[in-house]
């Protein structure tokens, strides 16, 4: 009897303790991010998978990439597609496509030349599916002009 | 009781009218309060994006509903089916009637306010198991069950904490409750009847059917409990008559034991609606603080503590004014 009453006031006084909490959490600052209008701290997105990018090997948009398939071999998804160039070991053609990509990071980890890594664009949208079919030289190339500038 | 003369009448229609304002209004309020609320409760800010900070919000989505299908299950008992909302919705605005808003403001002064009240306050109960009942749906059938178990259990506890407070006033009149009471918060009621307070608190929210007493419509047990079936009208019905039922627990409550439209510096029926709205305000906290209880631990905080506690209080009550 007693014992149920002292278990009861405890019980009681946790419920207190609760209601100070969320009136707490109430009153305490807001951790949304109100999308369009801003966007989250890039730290935030450090570990982030986003879709793959290839690893600059130098400032004009050269890959590190030496063409030896592990990555196409180690996906289980055969979301890529890498074809040698004529001359030397870079390849011509990285074709990556994001629609069949679980982002299990086996490409990643298979590179023997650490030419592959995930990339942080968690804001990427697109209204088809081809706009998913990533050529990630291209890409390379861009974000290396856009350095320069 | 009174006597029916024209203007009385016109009095009465005149109240009727403004309620239907108050319900509408409070329940767009509400949903906006409800939904903000949980959102600052949980770090986000709630609506944001329809009007400004999202006060249009509530607005837009009444509209939806009322623009929305009625859909009717097959096999569904028309006649019932039909009638359940419209009882749900219709008898709530006859208790406002006696709620003494201001000294004159009253839609109908009856001497015996509180016992409408608590009487009229049963046939919510019947519309959710005609809900639950005319739907032939088992998770309707079930809300509708645990509706009438938890109203039937949390009713006894809240009309003796009520009937503390009557004790103490010697009246069922409500103005007249409030008339015994001063504008300060230590002449109120909850001063000498703090555990009856706690008690009607409790059983207020059994008696709404709000978490972490809503059992009747638990979303991840029942979807949605009595009223699954119902859509469209049918449905904001419900939700129109579960909010007035939230705001009309609560001017009880205020008139009670917070002494109603009295209140510090100037009385009027301003510190009724903030007495109230504050009372709802603490009712969605405890919404989003506290997790559903099981069925049987709601029967057991009921029948095990409210309704001994509020006996005993009652007796402790009539023995102290008996004898002192
Ligand atoms: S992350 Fe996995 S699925 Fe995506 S490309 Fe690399 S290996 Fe394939
Ligand atoms: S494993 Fe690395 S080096 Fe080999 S093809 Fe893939 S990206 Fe290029």
């Amino acid at each position: 009897m007693f014992r149920a009453i002292i278990d009861n006031l405890k019980g009681l006084w946790s419920l207190l303790v609760g209601l100070s909490i969320t009136g707490r959490f109430f009153l305490s600052p807001q951790r949304t991010t109100h999308y369009p209008r801003q966007v989250d701290d890039p730290e935030c997105l450090a570990s982030y998978r986003g879709p793959l990018e290839l690893v600059p090997a130098d400032d004009e948009g050269r890959s590190r990439c030496v063409s030896c398939q592990m990555c196409v071999k180690a996906c289980p998804g055969h979301c890529l597609t890498v074809v040698k160039g004529d001359q030397g070991k870079a390849p011509k053609t990285y074709l990556y496509d994001f629609t069949l990509c679980c982002l299990c990071a086996a490409c990643v980890e298979s590179c023997p030349a650490g030419a592959i890594r995930f990339s942080h664009r968690v804001y990427l949208v697109a209204t088809s599916r081809e706009a998913l079919h990533l050529d990630l030289l291209a890409d390379l190339k861009s974000r290396a002009a856009k350095e320069a500038r | 009781m009174m006597d029916l003369s024209i203007a009385n009448f016109a009095q009465i229609i005149v109240a009727c009218l403004l309620i239907i304002g108050l319900m509408v209004g409070n329940a767009v309020v509400m949903v906006y309060i409800e939904r903000k609320a949980c959102g600052f409760i949980q770090r986000r800010p709630g609506p944001y994006e329809v009007g400004p900070r999202g006060t249009i919000q509530a607005v837009c989505d009444s509209m939806k509903l009322l623009g929305k299908q009625i859909f009717i299950p097959g096999n569904v008992d028309w006649l019932l089916f039909f009638l359940a909302p419209i009882l749900a919705f219709f008898p709530v605005l006859l208790l406002f009637l006696p709620i003494p808003f201001g000294k004159f403001l009253t839609g109908m002064r009856v001497d015996e306010g509180i016992l409408l009240i608590l009487a009229f306050s049963g046939i919510g109960v019947i519309s959710n198991i005609l809900a639950g009942w005319s739907s032939n749906n088992k998770y309707g059938l079930l809300g509708a069950a645990r509706a009438v178990s938890q109203a039937v259990a949390y009713e006894i506890p809240m009309i003796m904490a009520l009937l503390s407070v009557i004790f103490l006033s010697g009246t069922l009149n409500l103005s007249e409750i409030v008339e015994r009471q001063g504008s300060w918060p230590w002449q109120w009621n909850i001063v000498c009847q703090p555990l009856a307070f706690f008690i009607y608190l409790v059983s207020l929210v059994g008696e709404t059917n709000r978490a972490p007493f809503d059992l009747p419509e638990a979303e991840s047990e029942l979807t949605a409990g009595f009223h699954t079936e119902y859509s469209g009208m049918g449905f904001a019905l419900f939700f129109l008559s579960e909010y007035a039922n939230m705001l009309l627990v609560s001017f009880v409550c205020a008139t009670f034991f917070l002494g109603g439209y009295k209140g510090p510096f100037l009385d009027g029926f301003w510190w009724m609606f903030i007495k109230a709205y504050l009372i709802m305000v603490f009712i969605v906290w405890i919404r989003w603080t506290f997790p559903r209880v099981r069925f049987d631990q709601l029967l057991n905080i009921n029948w095990k503590w409210l309704l001994p506690l509020s006996i005993i209080n009652l007796w402790v009550t009539a023995v102290v004014l008996r004898f002192v």
